[in-house]
């Protein structure tokens, strides 16, 4: 008997030790240059920061990119002395393979166990929105990076304390392709096709229409498909039938280059136009040719000259092209060492108050946090188009929501 | 009518693709008598072997199609050995064979996140984006290209089957396995033929489809479709994979066309749950006990 129990407690250590060690393992990585040990007596003068985002899965390449821009950053800025004078800084990245479920998990094992003062990303809406409750148990904020739904912030008309974001949001992003859309370019007549399983593409849906609708245009065809769908031809049939003006795909780009090729091949000549879902190098790999024309609704201007220096910074890193998420990552992070640095002391709880009254110039815009939305209040947006490979920069854009 | 004849091209080309998968599921199930999950991952290594062939190799084009399809073809094989052989001695039962070939999926999948990376790839242009015009309907010169290989294919397979000493063991061992093999029928190499038949599919199928919707490695996930499609036609039954295959793409076409994409997949499924109500072993499946 004794030795049953004995063996039962044994067991159930195991499987607790192996639960415990079953996460995801960490994409650690010190700041300093080398990596290497740091000494003992140097330890407490490091600032933990996580970071959370897809590092597998259909959004891995923004992720990627997005954990490299702060890696990156964190290693120039320790190399210039780090923050609060002489601290260093420390990223912890864990892969949310674009899973809520498993972003919920991320968040509790880098407040819990890695005791990060602050987290960057996920950069996607639902992945967000879901671990508003981990933060506020923990006292740790989330600066989100390309989360653009309204509920990551706000929920029923209050501001959750401890989100943040650097990006607009999803009725800006809808209002302005709708009002882009119909001033500037002239289109009466659009067509929608949308995710009908994801957060952030049904939003983006929403939006558009009811201002596409409010300005006095008209939605001919608005048609759905199901995360996973690679074959969009019927859906596109019907949308051909309906001889729209404009495409509007509020989608992300992998979906985006199936339907414009798609699209191209059943003789639909239409401009197409997005949001921040379709800005990728990708997208030039997958359909360059049918995506020639393409209105986006974006958060940076490429050719800016602000961003050209993080760009080759990043470039000669990597030897790869920086994604959109890298520079909304650079923002995150201007954001972060500023709150860090007003508030005098590597605290999550002062970081957080700080980050309130924050106002920083970031790449892709002033970013003013305001106090009642933890949202970048006013942010421009930045209407680009594809022409060849690139996205050529056709000029700033804001919208007035009521 | 226009409309009607566009959704009637879009669901068979669907269907046709469908179709390539769905007879390598049913050539496993009809010998083996379980779901083989791993098909979409070698269906994916398919795409991914045909790209490199074409691109990093430079090989010609129809040289690297049967290249891959070869290759593919010697992977299911390894995939028998390592992942089912050995549960297959063991007498295991037909569930851990399914879990077996899910575990095989995800690794695979897993595999080529870890090794080639998660970025997606375009197969150079092989044949021209152009469609062919036959009055207002369009149709994709890809769509052709595959609607008559999935043919070639599948009709060379009924020929084999059929006609074939090998194709006549096949059909005796998928009627009974034991018996067969008291009658001196060499099971283990028939479900190497078996394995080895799916794999070339998958191969071909991979191709194809990389051609199609580019190469990444989550592009297994649209086996699952053609799985349903096989069982709505009857697993084991080939001329059943390739009908419910036909019909299911043609059923997804024309409810998105005339009713509402929203609804699609709930009205495409509720009319398969309806056919299996009334004939559970699918449109032209026999009668079993067991499905799994």
């Amino acid at each position: 008997m004794y030795k049953k129990s004995l063996a039962l407690l044994l067991v159930s250590l195991m499987i607790l030790t192996l639960a415990l060690s079953g996460c995801s393992k960490p994409a650690t990585e010190t700041g300093s240059e080398g990596g290497g040990e740091e000494e003992a007596t140097a330890a407490d003068e490091i600032i933990k920061v996580g970071w959370m985002g897809s590092l597998t899965g259909d959004q891995a390449v923004w992720g990627q990119c997005e954990l490299n821009t702060v890696k990156m950053l964190f290693e120039e800025i320790n190399a210039e002395g780090g923050v609060l004078d002489g601290k260093k800084l420390e990223v912890i990245g864990y892969d949310t393979k674009g899973d809520p479920q498993e972003a919920v998990n991320v968040a509790k094992r880098l407040t819990g166990q890695d005791k990060v003062v602050a987290i960057i990303g996920p950069n996607a809406s639902g992945n967000a929105i879901p671990i508003a409750p981990v933060l506020e148990e923990a006292k740790v904020p989330d600066i989100a990076t390309v989360a653009t739904n309204p509920k990551v912030t706000v929920l029923d008309g209050k501001v959750k304390p401890f989100n943040f974001r650097v990006c607009f949001i999803d009725p800006y992003q809808g209002a302005v392709a709708a009002g882009y859309g119909y001033d500037v370019l002239g289109f009466r007549k659009a067509a929608i096709l949308y995710d009908i399983a994801d957060d952030y593409s049904q939003g983006l849906t929403e939006f558009f229409e009811e201002f596409f609708i409010s300005k006095g245009g008209t939605i001919v065809a608005k048609e759905a498909f199901k995360f996973g769908d690679v074959d969009f031809r019927p859906q596109l049939s019907k949308i051909k039938e309906a001889n729209p003006d404009v495409l509007f795909l509020p989608v992300f780009f992998k979906e985006a280059a199936l339907i414009a090729n798609q699209a191209r091949e059943l003789g639909i000549t239409v401009p197409l136009m997005g949001g921040d879902g379709l800005p990728s190098e990708q997208l030039f790999t997958m359909a360059k040719d049918a995506v020639q024309g393409t209105y986006i609704v974006n958060h940076v201007d490429y050719d800016d000259p602000e961003v050209q220096d993080l760009k080759t910074r990043y470039r000669n890193k990597y030897g790869k092209e920086m994604e959109l998420n890298g520079y909304l990552a650079h923002d995150a992070v201007v954001l972060l060492i500023d709150a860090i640095e007003r508030a005098g002391v590597a605290d999550s709880v002062k970081i957080t108050e700080a980050l309130e009254t924050a106002d920083v110039q970031g790449v892709t815009g002033r970013i003013k946090i305001g106090k009642d939305t933890h949202n970048p209040e006013g942010k421009e947006a930045a209407i680009v188009k594809i022409e060849g490979d690139r996205y050529v920069f056709q000029q700033k854009y804001s919208a007035q929501l009521d | 009518m226009t409309q009607f004849l566009q959704q009637l091209i879009n669901g068979l080309s669907i269907g046709s693709v469908y179709a390539l998968m769905a007879v390598g599921y049913s050539l496993v199930y009809s010998i083996m008598n379980f779901s083989n999950f791993a098909h979409g991952g070698v269906i994916m290594l398919g795409a991914y072997f045909g790209y490199y062939y074409l691109t990093a190799a430079g090989l010609p084009f129809p040289a690297a199609f049967i290249g891959a399809a070869l290759t593919t073809c010697l992977l299911a094989v390894i995939i028998e050995r390592g992942a089912y052989k050995p549960l297959r001695e063991r007498k295991a039962p037909f569930l851990y064979f399914i879990i077996s070939a899910m575990g095989t999926s995800i690794f695979l999948e897993n595999m080529v996140i870890a090794t080639i990376g998660p970025t997606f790839r375009s197969y150079p242009e092989v044949l021209s984006r152009t469609p062919i015009q036959i009055g207002s309907v369009s149709v994709g010169r890809l769509d052709l290209t595959m609607f008559f290989i999935s043919a070639i294919c599948l009709a060379l397979l009924v020929f084999f089957i059929d006609h074939t000493k090998m194709g006549k063991a096949i059909q005796a061992t998928a009627y009974n396995i034991k018996a067969s093999a008291l009658m001196g029928i060499n099971t283990d190499l028939v479900i190497i033929v078996v394995f080895a038949l799916g794999g070339f599919f998958a191969g071909i199928a991979g191709v194809l489809f990389g051609m199609k919707y580019t190469v990444y490695p989550q592009i297994g996930i649209i086996t699952n479709k053609s799985f349903i499609a096989a069982v709505f036609g009857g697993l084991g039954s080939l001329p059943g994979a390739v009908i419910g295959s036909i019909l299911l793409g043609i059923i997804e076409t024309i409810t998105s066309g005339y009713f509402s994409s929203q609804y699609r997949d709930l009205i495409a499924f509720v009319l398969l749950i309806a056919v299996l109500v009334f004939k559970p072993s699918g449109l032209m499946g026999k009668v079993t006990e067991d499905k799994a």
